[in-house]
């Protein structure tokens, strides 16, 4: 394994040597395998060890950014002194510099259990391992199948980051990850998808193999024989694995470069009751073993749990040193790790069946949001429930608002928190939603 | 040592007697032991695709020019196919010792007993869809700050809503080199540039960003172009003006008239990708098994075109080192090519479409898009308009998405109008549209004589790997797609 310590070294000496004032340097390594079977074949296996090297400069008080995958030694210098060279002809940026060293820290490595230590898997168990998991995909097949791909990977990364005042940290990391996907041949022609993925830091964290299968079955059902379903507003049942888009779209508006930049439907509303008051959503970034968990961000500072929005208040913005300086306020971290909304204590087809018309989004497809004004429409998949009993299966239709008003319409959170990204998330239930379909 | 022959505008770089081989420090010798290595277990195929690339982006916020980013990416990726299976690996370390691990590696997909031999390598001369004048190689990072700073000053010049404004140069170069065992030696240099800006307008306590860009295969001497510098930052600052006023269109079953030029992000979601011959072989495309068959209407003409001058999506070579072409995917309403790589090829036993593509060494090339568009059609423009009692008037679009098998797709339609009794009325926003590929492909009740190819930096994304592409489209009605508007 490459030297990352020796990398980041010199191409922050040859950076002091050329001019820089101020470095920031990363290396990293990693190596991944994976492989890809469909209908009892092997299709794909692809397997590598990567490398990388990104520095940051401050040059007469200017800022650039650089990154390549050359590490030739002779290449890194020549890349480096080129990229002071670039830096001078920007314009002065005082507010890019350092944060002082005792505001910098970070989560102890440990603590967040990220790599797996345990023995490499070599490329005969993977071969088994999505040979079982195919034959079980393949043991509930129904005979519209007309094609079932199983997909096994493993990974793991390391790096070192080194600021010029003397801050420095490792990362470190494994990824395992196993999943499929099915297509189904209907009458009308149509071959509907379903997919399942799983990942998780460690080996011994996968789920079984006949859970995923069971998982993308499921998944199968919910995508069959669908179609458009009424135009109107309805209570929406968000689906865990997929309510992240709608929180992924408040944090966008939350970020240090759409307040500065006047493009955040949430700027001046810090502290005040922007939703609903059961809307609680935390950042926490020390889960051990989270996919989202970190040790330090991009300004060497030390993540720490925080809220996002308490009670249906906007407890922060995510402010990088960079931007809370041009906003005069203290910095709060770009970055958000593993958000979390608290389960609640009932299902979803609990709090459905009380409800007499209701549709539960499965997954979205196309839409965008405009962070400037909240305005947002998404294609979704669903399925229509009446007194929560699935009664079509839903295609074809979009949602569409405003982020502002949608999450005044929250309304519970269910008890599936989806603990298999760095979104975990339950269902969310929101009172009328525009539908558009037939 | 044969010199292979170095074809196109690279000529004009600092390249030793036109080979690639220093760049990219290897010798004949080092790459026929690479590709035996690939071969060793009895694969029936080999390539290894070179790449050096080279981006720059610089860019003004609030009246400073004071970012800039570089980046520098050099690999070699090999993949060994045997079959309708791929073996792939790549290496950033292009010692012969890295190499020939990584080939090994790939080589492992195969365990058939067969040998296949390299044979000695020669280069094959290529077309040039993209000569440049001014390579981003002798550009320095000083020479793009005057244009930001003009554009700045012209966007606020414009329009005295506008209160913020950035803009943003970004510009690439990237040398690739393929080898294969039956003697092909293929190069190419690809620039690209793309030029960005973005404005936030103020009014009545209104809000609104919005954005335009225009993006080539082309050098420096883009921008001797001064009516196409007007454009981008006019085009910039009209789109964002025009959100001021805009409101969202009734939700639900709509008939949709289809502007010239980025609506062809229509086909790219709803036909495109569905032709792309690797869903189809597996069986999980929604027009698999509908080769020579009617799936549109008589004046309904679908090309994908890897050979317009200079445009985003065309390529000198495809990335497995075959030549490019036009495609005629739909004809008259009857399908007639799918879109191929190698391996869909064979399967298929047609010849390769050129159309194999990868975002860089660390991918497989598989079965993508270049530049895809509409032909023009007997319809008059106005006539369509004319046409429609009530519906929308999509002008521009932000992104979209599709489901192969089901065939559901979407695109986000960021400016448009409402159309009443035949006439533009009131201007819409932000709605997210929504149909069936082939029921809108059948559904194409007229094809304007107006097509246009759209000058924006598209990126299209698939299984993870981003390739730039062109789409084109002329003024096109759909009898009926799903509105993501408000009731």
């Amino acid at each position: 394994m490459l030297e990352l310590e020796n990398v980041v070294g010199h191409a922050m000496s040859v950076a002091k040597a050329a001019g820089a004032e101020e470095t920031k340097s990363a290396a990293s390594w990693s190596s991944h395998m994976e492989m890809e079977q469909r209908n009892g074949v092997i299709e794909k296996t692809s397997q590598a060890t990567s490398q990388g090297l990104v520095i940051s400069l401050m040059v007469d008080g200017r800022y650039s950014g650089h990154s390549t995958s050359d590490l030739r030694k002779e290449a890194v210098e020549a890349f480096v002194k080129r990229a002071v060279d670039a830096t001078r002809v920007l314009e002065p940026d005082e507010d890019r510099r350092q944060i002082a060293l005792d505001k910098m820290g970070s989560n102890p490595i440990d603590e967040l259990d990220l790599f797996d230590p345990s023995e490499p898997v070599t490329g005969g168990q993977l071969r088994e391992k999505i040979t079982d998991f195919e034959s079980e995909v393949q043991a509930r097949k129904s005979p519209d199948l007309v094609s079932a791909t199983a997909h096994i990977w493993t990974s793991n990364s390391h790096g070192f980051t080194a600021f010029s005042n003397g801050f420095s940290g490792r990362s470190q990391s494994t990824s395992f990850g196993l999943g499929g996907e099915v297509a189904m041949l209907e009458e009308s022609g149509k071959r509907p998808e379903a997919s399942a993925f799983f990942s998780t830091r460690h080996k011994s964290d996968q789920p079984s193999r006949s859970m995923i299968a069971e998982t993308l079955w499921e998944r199968a059902g919910e995508v069959t024989k669908s179609g458009a379903g009424p135009s109107g507003k309805f209570p929406m049942f968000l689906s865990n694995r997929v309510a992240g888009k709608v929180v992924g779209s408040l944090l966008g508006a939350m970020s240090g470069v759409a307040i500065w930049q006047g493009r955040s439907m949430l700027a001046d509303k810090l502290g005040e009751q922007v939703a609903s008051s059961g809307f609680t959503v935390r950042d926490e970034p020390t889960i051990p073993r989270g996919i989202g968990s970190r040790c330090f961000d991009g300004d060497g500072l030390r993540p720490e749990s925080r809220f996002l929005f308490e009670e249906g208040r906007l407890s922060t913005y995510l402010l990088d040193v960079y931007h809370a300086r041009k906003l005069k306020m203290e910095p709060t971290g770009a970055g958000v790790s593993n958000i979390v909304v608290a389960p609640g204590e009932r299902s979803w087809q609990d709090m459905a069946s009380s409800i007499p018309t209701s549709i539960r989004v499965t997954s979205f497809l196309g839409g965008n949001s405009n962070s400037t004004t909240g305005d947002f429409s998404f294609g979704i998949r669903g399925q229509l429930l009446e007194h929560g009993e699935v009664v079509q299966n839903l295609s074809e239709m979009n949602i569409s608002g405003n982020l502002l008003d949608l999450i005044k319409r929250y309304q519970e959170a269910g008890n599936d928190p989806w603990l298999w990204s760095s979104y975990r998330l339950p269902t969310l239930l929101f009172d009328g939603v525009q539908f558009s379909g037939a | 040592m044969n010199s292979p022959q170095l074809i196109g505008p690279a000529l004009s770089l600092s390249l030793p007697k036109g080979t690639y081989f220093e760049r990219f420090g290897v010798t004949r010798e080092a790459l026929m032991k690479v590709m035996s290595a690939a071969l060793s277990r009895g694969a029936d195929d080999c390539d290894l695709f070179f790449e050096h690339a080279q981006n720059n982006s610089i860019s003004l916020v609030d009246g400073s020019v004071n970012r800039a980013s570089t980046g520098v990416d050099l690999g070699m990726g090999v993949r060994a196919r045997c079959g309708d299976s791929v073996g792939v690996s790549y290496t950033e370390d292009l010692s012969v010792k890295a190499m020939i691990a990584a080939a090994s590696t790939a080589a492992e997909i195969a365990s058939t007993g067969k040998q296949v031999d390299p044979v000695d390598i020669k280069s094959v001369g290529l077309p040039n869809y993209y000569p440049v004048k001014q390579p981003w190689e002798g550009v320095g990072m000083s020479d793009r700050v005057p244009l930001l700073r003009n554009w700045e000053a012209k966007a606020f010049a414009l329009d005295s809503r506008i209160k913020k404004v950035q803009t943003h140069f970004i510009d690439s170069e990237k040398v690739i080199m393929i080898v294969r065992p039956d003697g092909r030696l293929i190069e190419d240099y690809q620039p690209m540039v793309l030029g960005y800006v973005t404005c936030t307008a103020e009014e009545n306590g209104v809000t609104e960003s919005g954005a335009y860009n225009i993006a080539q295969r082309a050098g420096m001497e883009m921008f001797d172009d001064q009516e196409l510098q007007d454009r981008l930052v006019r085009k910039a600052v009209d789109r964002t003006t025009f959100l001021l006023g805009a409101g969202k269109p009734p939700a639900g079953e709509l008939p949709v008239v289809l502007g010239p030029g980025a609506s062809g992000i229509l086909l790219h979601e709803a036909v495109g990708h569905g032709l792309e011959a690797d869903f189809n072989r597996k069986g999980t495309s929604i027009f698999s098994s509908q080769m020579d068959q009617r799936v549109a209407p008589e004046f309904v003409t679908v090309v994908d075109n890897g050979v317009i001058p200079g445009a985003r999506g065309s390529i000198n070579t495809d990335d497995e080192g075959n030549p490019t072409e036009e495609t005629v995917l739909i004809e008259n309403g009857v399908l007639r090519s799918y879109i191929h790589d190698e391996i869909s090829a064979a399967h298929y036993k047609v010849k390769p479409t050129g159309s194999g593509r990868r975002e860089s060494f660390r991918s497989a090339p598989i079965p993508r898009m270049r530049s895809t568009y509409m032909e023009p059609g007997p319809h008059d423009p106005a006539e369509i308009i004319k046409s429609v009692k009530l519906g929308i008037y999509c002008e521009t679009f932000g992104n979209g998405q599709v489901q192969i098998g089901a065939g559901d797709f979407a695109f986000y339609m960021r400016h448009g109008y409402l159309i009443e009794d035949g006439k533009l009325t009131k201007p819409i926003k932000d709605v997210n549209l929504i149909g069936n590929g082939p029921a809108a492909l059948a559904d194409v009740k007229m094809v304007g004589n107006d097509l246009v190819i759209d000058e924006g930096g598209w990126t299209c994304g698939k299984d993870g790997q981003g390739v730039p592409v062109s789409q084109g489209m002329p003024t096109v009605k759909i009898g009926s797609l799903v509105v993501g508007g408000m009731n």
